[in-house]
């Protein structure tokens, strides 16, 4: 009985602290890339304790990028490169492509396809198919009270998310910029 | 040893003194026994554990998220194994130790809800965010972990329901028919018959009622009919299965239980059939098709199932006599397999002609129903036909009568047609089960 018990303890210990592995394997060995936010809401950014995370590359449009072009709500890769601060997408696949080492492949999960979506810069509802992909780093949890305190960023400033892309396309985020200064970075302790 | 059990043993004891099959004072005896046995620990002892380790688990869960943020990430982790493994620690030392066995199994489960705790935390703490139905499925898994393992009665329940939440969000968060939970469900299955696990045969059965309903409505399919048909026939072989097992001696305390579900699931598959809307219309198309060919080819492999295992026992069987009932219930299902083939090439149009014969049939099934629990002295049958055919009649009065009535004498001829109806049903099943009663008495004089 008790070398049962000891087996389920061993077990289920080894579940959880390769959840902990996995996620610091991709933090430490992973590419570091900046990614730039776009509010969901524009009025609360950080909602209470965790932060709801919109990114450039949440919403693609199979048009304007190269690779493939008719996507479900599938695992994607999407290949990025560094642009004048922030990394872009490029290109969409099914499959994970091969790219050189100044590029970087993200793995993400199409939640669903949009026929026809409000441009913002135009302020006009534009026909192109877009895509709204999760690639794992959507939510951020910060301290009890702190979230509140970010509730409203102030005019002109400006949240980044550093992220680790690993050799997998896994990614996690690494840490929380405010006006490029860190404000939060993740540890394993 | 169940309270229901003990209840059924008083009224049965004096019979069996007076017929000489127990002693004058075995009686008692026997019921002083039981009785010492409920008082080591009973079914108070058994809801109170579990209850209180609800209330522990949650209170725990509540306690950390409002003192989270205080804590470093290594006291976290530390605080969350720590109470992993002191739960399970606990549990199995009262378990060795064979004392308070129902306390150390409700000891267990705290440890399998304080794991799915961990892991939801723990993705907390190191920002982990996937597939979120990944999270519970790991949770099955260390729940099933413990069921297999130690037995656990308890944890195989908790298993149970977390992979019926798992695929529950997998086919309706994600609208897709989701086929990894059977491998999974069929795994539980020998560990449950083993141990003669009751509960837990119960939850997987509801389990797999619920996977079935979360498929049809997650399925892209042109039409849910043939959906619907391939239930009906997947879960009348179950009901086969049932009657085969009753012929196994290791299988029969489980057989009454697998076919309660499956006879429940074959009447709501046929009551849905009896829908001129459903035989009719494809879901937001116009008039449906005759069937795909995938559909046929699973239609006949379910026919070819159910034949083998009608064949299997009539095998099994061959010396017992059968009795008349028996040949009409086996004359109802070749027609109801008549007609579920042939709606296979049927098109919409001739729906209403084929709801109106599911109808014929399905009323007919309920009326075998009733003798057949008349017979075999089984009031769940009797019980569930009436219910059905109250549900049937009711559908039928609105079908008919909704269109063509004015809404107000519509919703009093509805009541008055629900009190009648009511009334005479219930007077009906009461009194076949008060013959049924009196017929068991006088059997055991």
């Amino acid at each position: 009985m008790i070398r049962r018990i000891g087996l389920i303890l061993l077990l289920q210990t080894l579940a959880l602290l390769a959840m902990v592995a996995i996620k610091q394997w991709t933090l430490s060995t992973g590419t570091e890339i900046l990614l730039e936010t776009q509010p969901i809401d524009p009025r609360s950014l950080f909602g209470g304790d965790y932060v709801q995370l919109n990114y450039a590359i949440s919403r693609l449009r199979p048009a304007e990028l190269e690779g493939d072009d008719t996507f479900d709500r599938e695992a994607i890769y999407v290949v990025l490169a560094k642009g004048e601060r922030y990394w872009q997408a490029l290109s969409i696949h099914h499959e994970r492509p091969e790219v050189p080492p100044d590029r970087v492949v993200i793995k993400g999960r199409v939640q669903f396809v949009q026929e026809g979506s409000w441009n913002p810069v135009t302020g006009k509802q534009e026909l192109a198919k877009e895509l709204n992909v999760h690639y794992g780093i959507e939510n951020y949890f910060v301290p009890e009270g702190e979230g509140k305190a970010l509730e409203n960023p102030k005019s002109g400033e400006k949240v980044e998310i550093q992220v680790a892309v690993d050799s997998l396309g896994n990614c996690g985020i690494k840490g929380v910029l405010i006006n490029g200064q860190p404000r939060y970075r993740e540890r394993l302790f | 040893m169940s309270n229901r059990f003990i209840k059924q043993l008083k009224g049965e004891l004096p019979f069996w003194v007076e017929r000489g099959w127990v002693t004058p004072g075995g009686d008692r005896a026997i019921l002083e026994h039981l009785a010492g046995q409920e008082r080591e620990e009973g079914f108070l002892v058994h809801a109170l554990a579990i209850l209180g380790v609800l209330l522990l688990g949650s209170g725990v869960v509540t306690f950390f998220a409002a003192n989270w943020s205080e804590m470093a990430k290594l006291a976290k982790l530390a605080v969350l194994l720590g109470g992993l493994w002191l739960a399970y620690g606990a549990g199995g030392l009262l378990l060795a130790r064979g004392e308070h066995p129902k306390t150390g199994q409700a000891l267990l489960l705290l440890g399998v809800i304080l794991f799915g705790a961990n892991v939801m935390l723990i993705a907390q703490i190191y920002h982990i965010e996937s597939h979120y139905p990944d999270g519970v499925l790991l949770w099955a898994a260390g729940a099933l972990a413990t069921a297999f393992l130690l037995p656990s009665q308890p944890a195989m329940a908790a298993a149970i329901a977390l992979l019926t939440l798992w695929t529950g969000m997998e086919s309706l968060d994600f609208n897709r028919v989701h086929l990894g939970f059977l491998p999974l469900w069929a795994l539980c299955l020998p560990r449950i018959q083993a141990q003669g696990w009751r509960f837990a045969a119960h939850l997987a059965l509801i389990a797999l009622l619920l996977w079935s309903l979360f498929t049809f409505f997650s399925l892209d399919a042109p039409s849910g009919l043939y959906l619907v048909e391939c239930y009906a026939l997947a879960y009348l072989a179950l009901f086969l299965t049932g009657m085969l097992m009753e012929t196994q001696g290791a299988f029969a305390p489980f057989a009454p239980i697998v076919k309660r579900y499956a006879i429940f699931a074959v009447l709501a598959g046929f009551y849905t059939l009896t829908f001129p809307q459903m035989q009719s219309w494809d879901r937001g198309a116009g008039y449906r098709a005759a069937a795909p060919a995938d559909w046929v080819a699973a239609i006949l492999a379910l026919l070819v199932l159910i034949a083998l295992l009608s064949l299997w026992h009539r095998q099994r069987t061959a010396s017992a006599q059968r009795p008349g009932y028996l040949l009409w219930g086996q004359r109802l299902i070749a027609v109801g397999i008549l007609f579920l083939t042939a709606n296979l090439f049927i098109t919409g149009e001739l729906g209403g002609l084929m709801a109106l014969g599911f109808n014929l049939l399905f009323f007919a099934g309920l009326i075998w129903l009733i003798v057949a629990g008349r017979e075999t002295n089984e009031e769940f049958l009797i019980n569930i036909a009436f219910a059905f055919f109250a549900f049937a009649l009711l559908s039928r009065y609105f079908d008919t009568f909704w269109s063509l009535m004015d809404r107000s004498f519509f919703f009093m001829g509805g009541g008055l047609f629900l009190l009648a109806g009511g009334y005479f049903l219930e007077r009906q099943r009461r009194r076949l089960t008060r013959e049924m009663a009196a017929q068991r008495k006088g059997g055991a004089a």
